[in-house]
């Protein structure tokens, strides 16, 4: 008995640190540019997709590829921050919630224009593996996403709280008008908090791909975790948006074990909103 | 405004950019070409000007969660019309070709009701077919029978033959399939403990109610029986009930996408048990494709497969030819409805769709395309069923799919695990 | 002519249009257009009094077009009820539940809002998909074929459904019509603009929000009933469909927020480029379509972000300033 929920706590487990790697990209733009990211889903089938044809041109290990994916997509956060996203920066939010839903509709429908509906798989040599220990079992690969995905985050929380730019990032995050007084550029910092956004959301897409196939629509089904991660552990809160979405990961897989096969996303948002009419903003308090 | 509609349809007859093979289709496209210019020379005699077509309607996913399917059955919709014109079209309307519409359907409910009923009254119809998944053909057909518009279909859902009259299931239907299904897991264990998962729709309820109902008297107990929403992230906490139920064969009657992580879950998870695929996207050569040599032995159901005779094995080497991939189920299928609506189109000499559907219910083919099924007759009941139609079990046998059930359809040995 | 009098002119005008309509063209095809803009025009009309005037960006509006399409729905299949009065009682079960949802959305603020919103829509539809024997789950249902039944709400010519689309579309007009002359109507834009400086001048912010969601939710429930009868055919994914929450927002910005035709004048400008694109590129190449429709999309919200009744306002102040300027 303990087993199972053993398991099923190690399988939400794993997949919780996709579903970080996804939210942390959220939060980390919401709580910087103030902008809600639609179209995030989009850029992990990107770097699935990017990964997918290095392996299977070059037969590179899609781990391997994360040298490519992250920065090939920290190039194209720059450029959605500079030549679309600054466009509708203002007051009003409903043009920018709708322009990333628009480029999350044109990045999804380019994708089955090029690549078909087909679904890409790759296979390596750690694919369908696992370890045994204790009666439990470990997807090799999906450790290594978990184990990666932590890493990253680490990472980005030395950044954010050690280097000059973080700080300078977190300063805009937290008072926009005041930071510019001390001499921080707006445009430079949104441009680097997209680009980091995005590369972590192409370091999951490499990450999925040797136990998840690619195709047109595999953002969308990552993309509505992340959000509910992102909202439960405070916009614009990493610590927040990472310890959800593992949470999340957990609460999903034990509701599909004791609730119904068909209920994980319920539970999920069952969560949601029972939080959200405790704690308006969230668990995770003010963004750090 | 016609010829606004005829354009918002694809036309099967402009060249095809998305299939492969490009080299290979202009080169049977030559060869067609030549076949019909010969035809319509002896097809049409005297007369001085060719018969109208006679208009065929297609609604297939071709975009969306089962567009890898769909476009498939795009693929095997014009093969049939191009076989049954190249034998020189309904004759009894003086050769009239084939036309054939397509409209997709984007592998969704509220797309396939507006675009069946755009597709019915933007054209002149005789008939329709599709749509491959039963949630999509359960729409297609109310509106084909409040539109009286006869439609064949594929799809397994034994719900298409309740009070209808417009719509004819030539295949097997889904609780035949559960049946096929529970004595087949006898065939690798004595005493089946199986656990049923299934996709929530018409599909997957449909089999697995007849999977329920049947399963006592096969001998074969039921352990887990839980429907699941198509698209999960993650294949694992559905394997771990699984694993938990103490089951012995697992019953996944799911789509191409879940049943590829299912599978490799399967195997991740290192649970050793027998795995029974229903149809749905385990007969895909994609399938394979993307589990690679763990599908090898794995068993599972179809409505036709291209062992089942001789005419089969011509339609998978046509098929090949064009696709890449052998001919699955659900396109083979397809070549059969096709002629099964051309003997019809013959046989009422018309091409109203009233008529089309009264010839339609007087089939009795048993042999030739229109009888390209398991068994090799194709007779509609009153409900629309046929009343000759079984299923075949099916084998993953060295990448390629065996029939091996029962014995009088079996063309190769059952592959031991 | 008076600007007062050529309004009134033209209004005169579109609605004998709108009623001969259907008498003129009768192709199915092209009906079946005009009713997908009536309709659509309609749920944007119902979004705009919430999101438009008191800017409350809600984009789970979906829900409420699926309590009404369920309501009605299984009162008709189950209790043999005519789904007139279900389309009424679906209105009624709406407003019933926006009220826990207003009450949990509306003391989040920006994008808490929305995402909440979006929350409560998608929790809604995993009810009714995990419930099947209530309202059986994802499979749906269709409704029975009853032919030629106007009290039942089945029609056999689909001009009938047009004309009662029509009605609604009315309806909805009437209501923000009213509401704009009304003090609500400036509650509501003061609160849209402001929300904390209306409360310091003691508009009741929380009443107004509370009382708009509820007509705005029954109207959209309205929408819900009259769709399912349309097509038919109901399930969860189809009645709870992310996509109306989004139309519902984007004809209503497209065409200009806040304003009385803004939905309307949105929804004809993308539902005919919708079915001119399906004409034109449909089928060809999976994609293509909505590829060109958001790249349409993303011109117009990068370029004309108050849409296309702010363009028009603009141009109007143009020729006032440059008529001022000349006196």
């Amino acid at each position: 008995m303990w087993e199972t929920v053993a398991q099923a706590v190690i399988n939400g487990l794993l997949i919780g640190g996709i579903y970080a790697l996804v939210s942390i990209g959220v939060t980390l733009i919401f709580g910087v540019v103030k902008i809600v990211n639609f179209a995030q889903g989009e850029f992990v089938m990107i770097g699935m997709y990017i990964s997918f044809y290095l392996a299977n041109q070059f037969g590179i290990d899609p781990l391997l590829s994360l040298f490519v994916t992250m920065p090939a997509l920290f190039v194209i956060g720059v450029l959605v921050q500079h030549f679309l996203i600054r466009r509708v920066l203002g007051p009003n939010d409903m043009p920018q919630i709708f322009l990333t839903f628009a480029l999350s509709l044109l990045l999804l429908n380019l994708a089955l224009m090029l690549f078909t509906a087909n679904y890409r798989t790759v296979h390596t040599s750690y694919s369908d593996e696992a370890y045994h220990i204790a009666g439990l079992y470990i997807p090799v690969a999906k450790l290594i996403a978990f184990v990666v995905a932590m890493f990253l985050s680490g990472a980005l929380w030395v950044f954010l709280h050690t280097t000059d730019l973080g700080k300078a990032m977190r300063a805009a995050a937290q008072n926009r008008d005041v930071a510019m007084l001390m001499g921080i550029n707006p445009d430079r910092v949104f441009c680097v908090a997209l680009g980091i956004a995005l590369a972590l959301a192409g370091a999951a897409g490499s990450l999925l791909m040797p136990f998840y196939s690619a195709y047109p629509f595999v953002g969308q089904v990552f993309v509505l975790m992340a959000f509910v991660a992102v909202v439960m552990g405070t916009l614009g809160n990493v610590i927040g948006a990472l310890i959800a979405s593992l949470l999340m990961g957990i609460a999903e897989s034990l509701g599909i074990q004791y609730v119904g096969a068909d209920s994980g996303l319920l539970v999920v948002f069952g969560l949601l909103l029972l939080t959200l009419a405790f704690k308006p903003t969230g668990l995770g308090g003010k963004a750090r | 405004m016609k010829k606004h509609r005829q354009k918002s349809i694809k036309n099967p007859t402009e060249p095809d950019k998305t299939l492969s093979k490009r080299q290979d289709r202009r080169q049977f496209l030559i060869k067609t070409g030549g076949i019909l210019a010969a035809g319509a020379f002896g097809a049409v005699p005297l007369r001085g000007w060719a018969a109208d077509p006679v208009n065929i309607g297609g609604l297939y996913p071709s975009t969306g969660s089962m567009a890898q399917i769909g476009v498939g059955c795009v693929a095997a919709a014009k093969l049939g019309v191009d076989m049954v014109n190249a034998a020189g079209g309904i004759k009894s309307l003086g050769g009239a070709k084939l036309n054939l519409i397509i409209s997709d359907v984007q592998s969704d409910t509220t797309v396939t009701r507006t675009e069946t009923d755009r597709l019915i009254t933007g054209n002149k119809l005789s008939a329709i077919h599709g749509c491959y998944a039963s949630a999509l053909t359960m729409i297609a057909s109310e509106v084909a029978e409040r539109a009286k518009m006869p439609l064949i279909t594929g799809s397994s859902s034994d719900q298409l033959n309740k009070g209808r009259h417009y719509t004819f299931t030539p295949f097997a239907r889904a609780s035949q399939f559960a049946q096929a299904q529970l004595q087949m897991a006898k065939l690798v264990s004595d005493k089946p403990k199986v656990a049923v998962i299934y996709e929530n729709t018409a599909f997957g309820t449909s089999t697995s109610n007849g999977l329920k109902e049947l399963a006592p008297g096969e001998g074969v107990e039921i352990v887990m029986f839980e429907p699941y929403s198509a698209g999960f992230t993650d294949a694992s906490p559905l394997i771990n009930k699984v694993k938990a139920s103490g089951a012995n064969a697992l019953f996944s009657l799911s789509y191409l996408n879940d049943l590829i992580l299912i599978v490799r879950t399967v195997k991740q998870v290192g649970l050793n048990i027998a795995i029974n695929g229903g149809s749905g996207g385990f007969v895909m050569p994609d399938f394979y494709k993307n589990v690679g040599k763990i599908a090898e032995g794995l068993q599972g159901v179809a409505h036709w497969n291209h062992d089942i005779n001789d005419d089969a094995q011509k339609v998978n080497v046509e098929f090949k030819k064009r696709t890449g991939d052998f001919a699955f189920e659900y396109a083979g299928g397809l070549v059969a409805q096709t002629f099964m609506l051309a003997d019809a189109l013959e046989r009422a000499a018309s091409a109203d769709p009233q008529k089309v559907r009264d010839a339609l219910s007087t089939l009795d083919v048993s042999s030739g395309y229109a009888a390209m099924a398991p068994g090799g007759k194709v007779k509609f009941g009153p409900d629309g069923k046929n009343i000759y139609g079984r299923p075949v079990g099916v084998q993953w046998q060295n990448g390629d799919l065996a029939s091996i059930f029962p014995k009088e359809d079996a063309r190769k040995p059952l592959m031991k695990m | 002519m008076k600007p007062h009098t050529r309004n009134l002119v033209l209004l005169a005008i579109g609605i004998v249009v709108a009623i001969a309509l259907p008498l003129v063209v009768t192709s199915s095809f092209a009906i079946d257009i005009f009713v997908r803009i009536l309709l659509f025009s309609f749920i944007g009309v119902a979004w705009n009094l919430m999101g438009g005037y008191a800017k409350q960006l809600s984009l789970g509006h979906a829900a409420y077009f699926g309590l009404g399409a369920y309501t009605s729905t299984i009162l008709q299949i189950d209790f043999d009820i005519s789904p007139w009065i279900g389309m009424v009682a679906g209105g009624v079960v709406a407003m019933l539940a926006s009220l826990p949802i207003g009450w949990l959305c509306f003391r989040l603020r920006g994008p808490y809002f929305t995402i909440a919103t979006i929350a409560t829509a998608q929790a809604l539809m995993l009810i009714v998909l995990k419930f099947r024997d209530f309202a059986w789950g994802a499979e749906g249902t269709t409704i029975p074929n009853l032919g030629s039944a106007p009290l039942m709400m089945q029609f056999e010519s689909k001009a009938a459904y047009y004309y009662v689309v029509l009605g609604l579309l009315a309806l909805g007009l009437v209501i923000t019509y009213l509401i704009e002359r009304s003090w609500m109507g400036y509650y509501l834009v003061a609160i849209g603009e402001d929300e904390d400086a209306a409360e310091a001048i003691g508009v009741n912010a929380p009443k107004i929000k509370r009382d708009i969601y509820l007509i705005s939710s029954f109207l959209t429930a309205l929408a819900g009933t009259f769709y399912i009868q349309y097509i038919y055919f109901i399930d969860p994914p189809t009645a709870f469909n992310f996509n109306i929450s989004i139309e519902a927002a984007l004809v209503s910005i497209v065409g200009g927020i806040g304003t009385l035709w803004g939905p309307v004048i949105g929804t004809v400008l993308l539902e005919t480029t919708s079915t001119l694109l399906q004409s034109w590129l449909g089928n060809s190449i999976a994609g293509v379509q909505l590829t060109v429709y958001s790249l349409i999309l993303m011109a117009v919200i990068l370029w004309r972000p108050t849409g296309l009744m702010g363009m028009i306002g603009e141009m109007r102040q143009r020729r006032v300033s440059r008529k001022s300027a000349r006196a």
